[in-house]
């Protein structure tokens, strides 16, 4: 499906730009990409444990918020903000984890209430958009010149390698598979959720640093779309929405389709107003194709 | 008298709820004298009409487990699409509302075919049809740029929200009609009980008899119709149509039917306890907005309010 819709973009950059597309474009891609790579990551962790994150992007809204207006300039600045940064991603996923888990509620519903919470937060911290990330800063996590962003791309997909090894990583694939299974083998489903959700926030706090990066500036609500974005993403990737099953690696190729999708309507000349209508159409599409393929499969096996 | 009707717990959440509304009344009298006078209780009440449409239907498919996701944008489409096909005029009234809940239950088939027949998660379906939604509206209208969208609604259906009839704001009697229909059928029709019975066990009904699919699909299109309803009485209350209006009523309209006392994995609650539910919800943001409380507080505190009800009745049975 990446590789259809990688095609499809080429044909139509070619078409409308009379020339293939170039050093640029990857990297600006990438680099728009990247929000929306560690928010489908971020949704994966969640998603994987039989839960679902509404309130992702109303983390990424507060996060990118708080970084506008706290980045400085000197190093000991950027990397003690960005480190509290994610701290403060951790601590928003807590809460979610721990309403969800100890306090036995609808991960939909609890996610739904603290979006509104968390957005309500971003507005207080940045009223107006603004704020201003230092120069230094973009180069590193987004940087126009040199697809740096590649290299984060690779590397989070190593870390999600390893992680899935780890006994937490293989916890949370068994605590979405077979709840009373998992728990029968001695694994503390409460426990293995709660860090599940910490993860989502702090993975949603990355993409909030990285989002105010390729911006340059904050908003605090440019993150409200991620959060469908990023379930778009996860069930393109091939990460079942009953828990259990999937992998990271393909929610972030699911948010690299979806990139390419929206250039592909762009380059297209696709009136942008339509652009919702697309994505959701196109969603609908990839779980029926996706169901569809799994139940022949299945027949076959 | 309400608990008589109704197993004991629900009939008590309900009770609370209607508790909570009062209280919420005295509280707002308290911070700003006048809250509790007849005029703004009818004031309070008119609002809280299209916060109890939306969650009317809201309540239908949450009763079977599910959840309508594509509100906002149903709401949105209908208000639109009701000034643009009447342009104002009144002969053009029956024909356009006819159009106009047409289009909502045309979306609701579509969410129920989905999710019957496709096997796409409710919750998959109705957020891609909100975008499906949005994006149609956005464009066919040209982001409300058109010649027809700076319409306004019929003054006959404008009348019919705004008008009063033996001293009650006629929106209310509507809302008093959809109550009594929704509980009778919902207490006293096969297709009543049968929602009951998918909610409680899809795959029980389903041996039992119960047509599951055929009332899964009625029911999301009825959630659609009354999305559109709400979008027809919105349009009314305030003359013309806006982008953005239906976004408050997705997380109102599954709070409302929280609050009231509906279990949100299905086959539990009734749309009186929702009745509830929504005069709560709207006293509440206007007790907030007689506090001068700002946009971004209201937000949190709405939020922090809906997971402490979650955590007061909400919580899922433990595990054994």
């Amino acid at each position: 499906m990446l590789a259809a819709s990688i095609g499809i973009y080429c044909a139509i950059f070619y078409a409308a730009q009379q020339s293939f597309p170039g050093g640029f474009e990857l990297t600006s891609t990438l680099n728009n990409t990247m929000p929306l790579v560690l928010a489908a990551v971020a949704q994966t962790v969640v998603v994987l444990t039989r839960g679902l994150d509404l309130s992702v992007g109303g983390m990424i809204d507060l996060t990118n918020a708080i970084a506008a207006i706290s980045l400085g300039t000197t190093p000991a600045s950027m990397i003690g903000w960005s480190l509290l940064i994610l701290l403060i991603g951790a601590a928003l996923g807590l809460l979610n984890g721990v309403l969800v888990a100890i306090g036995r509620l609808q991960p939909i519903l609890v996610t739904l209430a603290t979006l509104a919470i968390f957005q309500g937060l971003a507005i207080r911290v940045l009223p107006q958009p603004g704020g201003a990330v230092p120069d230094v800063y973009t180069n590193i996590l987004a940087n126009t010149s040199y697809p740096f962003s590649l290299l984060y791309l690779v590397l989070l997909g190593i870390l999600w390698l390893a992680f899935r090894r780890t006994s937490l990583g293989v916890a949370i694939l068994a605590v979405g598979n077979d709840e009373p299974a998992a728990k029968a083998n001695g694994i503390d489903p409460v426990r293995t959720k709660i860090l599940a959700y910490m993860l989502g926030g702090t993975l949603a706090a990355a993409a909030g640093l990285f989002l105010a990066a390729t911006s340059t500036a904050g908003d605090a609500t440019t993150g409200n779309g991620y959060t469908l974005t990023s379930i778009v993403a996860v069930v393109l990737g091939g990460v079942s929405l009953f828990g259990g099953r999937g992998s990271a690696i393909g929610a972030m190729l699911g948010a690299f389709v979806i990139t390419m999708i929206v250039n592909i309507l762009f380059f297209a000349h696709i009136n942008p107003l339509y652009q919702e209508f697309y994505e959701g159409a196109f969603l609908v599409i990839a779980v029926v194709l996706a169901e569809g393929i799994g139940r022949f499969v299945r027949k076959r096996g | 008298m309400l608990a008589r009707f109704l197993p004991s717990v629900e009939g008590r959440r309900i009770l609370y709820a209607y508790c909570a509304a009062v209280a919420l009344f005295l509280i707002g009298e308290a911070v700003r004298p006048g809250f509790g006078s007849a005029a703004s209780i009818e004031a309070v009440l008119v609002v809280a009409v299209f916060v109890g449409l939306v969650a009317a239907g809201q309540t239908f498919v949450i009763l079977i487990g599910g959840i309508d996701l594509s509100v906002p944008w149903v709401l949105n489409a209908a208000a639109i699409l009701l000034v643009t096909s009447s342009l104002g005029q009144n002969d053009r009234a029956p024909y356009a509302l006819a159009l106009t809940l047409g289009m909502g239950a045309l979306v609701g088939l579509a969410n129920g075919l989905g999710i019957t027949l496709l096997g796409v998660p409710a919750v998959v379906m109705t957020l891609a049809m909100n975008g499906i939604m949005e994006g149609l509206t956005l464009g066919l209208s040209g982001g409300l740029t058109c010649a027809s969208c700076a319409s306004y609604a019929p003054p006959l259906i404008q009348q019919a929200v705004h008008g009063h009839a033996f001293g009650i704001p006629a929106a209310l009697w509507l809302w008093l009609a959809v109550t009594v229909v929704v509980s009778f059928v919902l207490s006293y029709t096969t297709f009543g009980r049968s929602t009951y019975a998918i909610g409680t066990n899809e795959r029980a009904s389903f041996l039992a008899g119960v047509p599951v699919k055929a009332t899964t699909v009625a029911l999301y299109m009825l959630s659609g119709v009354f999305a559109a309803l709400a979008g027809v009485m919105l349009v009314g209350f305030g003359g013309q149509a806006s982008l953005g209006m239906g976004d408050p009523y997705l997380f109102q309209s599954i709070a409302a039917v929280v609050i009231g006392g509906v279990y949100i994995l299905g086959g539990r609650g009734h749309y009186i306890g929702t009745v509830a539910g929504s005069i709560c919800l709207v006293t509440l943001v206007s007790v907030l907005l007689a506090m001068n409380m700002p946009d971004y507080g209201r937000s949190i505190i709405y939020g922090v309010i809906i997971l402490v009800l979650l955590l007061l009745y909400g919580r899922e049975a433990p595990e054994s």
